[in-house]
């Protein structure tokens, strides 16, 4: 039978092979929602999903991809805002 | 739209938001550019032309994108190769030297040692045994 603290949900549930080969369940605390485009709210490639702790002992580099607004807007929000800006500097030229 | 002399700004990638010429157009859908970027080849969906043009020959060297571009306030980048940095020569282990500062080494010397003696001890018997 299962603890009692593990028969709420509140511990995610993670299968992982023993040595012996039998499958083990583990209980893990739940990771936080991943990381949202600041304009459009899709989540995020390259963010990676995990808690703070974790995020905090991990490279900057490996938290956001190396690009101007990497991190906070996704790749096709980033385009669309370079190439507006681009069209109103050209306008004023 | 996208010929030689035509400025641009990169909007993909790590040099987004950065203005651009246009030095070369190449076979299969790609552009030579330099600038404020570094010089490579791209796609020119990757590209957002700018109403500006300059006088450049196809293909122009980076030096002359750079004298093109200094009227107009855009820094170039410059990406010259870094000369490699001297790699640490391998050096010989004396080690008769190390024995003296490592006291770990410093115990297999004596052990060799003891074995010597025992060596010479064993030479010594065998040659009185002989006599």
């Amino acid at each position: 039978m299962p603890r009692g603290m593990h028969k709420s949900r509140t511990l995610r549930r993670v299968y992982r092979k023993a040595p012996g080969g039998a499958v083990k369940l583990h209980y893990r605390t739940r990771k936080p929602k991943g990381a949202s485009c600041g304009s459009c709210g899709t989540t995020l490639k390259g963010v990676p999903r995990e808690r703070p702790k974790k995020m905090m002992n991990m490279p900057k580099t490996a938290k956001r991809p190396e690009r101007p607004f990497g991190g906070v807007l996704c790749s096709k929000c980033m385009r669309s805002h370079f190439k507006s800006e681009a069209r109103k500097v050209s306008v004023n030229v | 739209m996208f010929e030689v002399g035509r400025l641009a700004v990169k909007i993909a990638g790590r040099d987004a938001g950065k203005v651009c010429v246009i030095v070369d157009v190449l076979e299969g859908n790609r552009v030579l550019v330099d600038g404020e970027t570094r010089r490579k080849k791209v796609n020119p969906k990757h590209l957002e032309p700018l109403g500006q043009l300059v006088k450049l020959s196809k293909g122009a060297s980076h030096d002359d994108v750079k004298k093109a571009l200094k009227p107009l306030d855009i820094e170039t980048q410059d990406t010259k190769p870094k000369s490699a940095a001297e790699r640490p020569k391998k050096q010989k282990v004396n080690k008769k030297e190390l024995a003296k500062d490592d006291p770990k080494a410093k115990k297999e010397s004596k052990k060799e040692a003891k074995k010597e003696t025992k060596k010479e001890e064993k030479a010594s018997k065998e040659s009185k045994s002989k006599k």
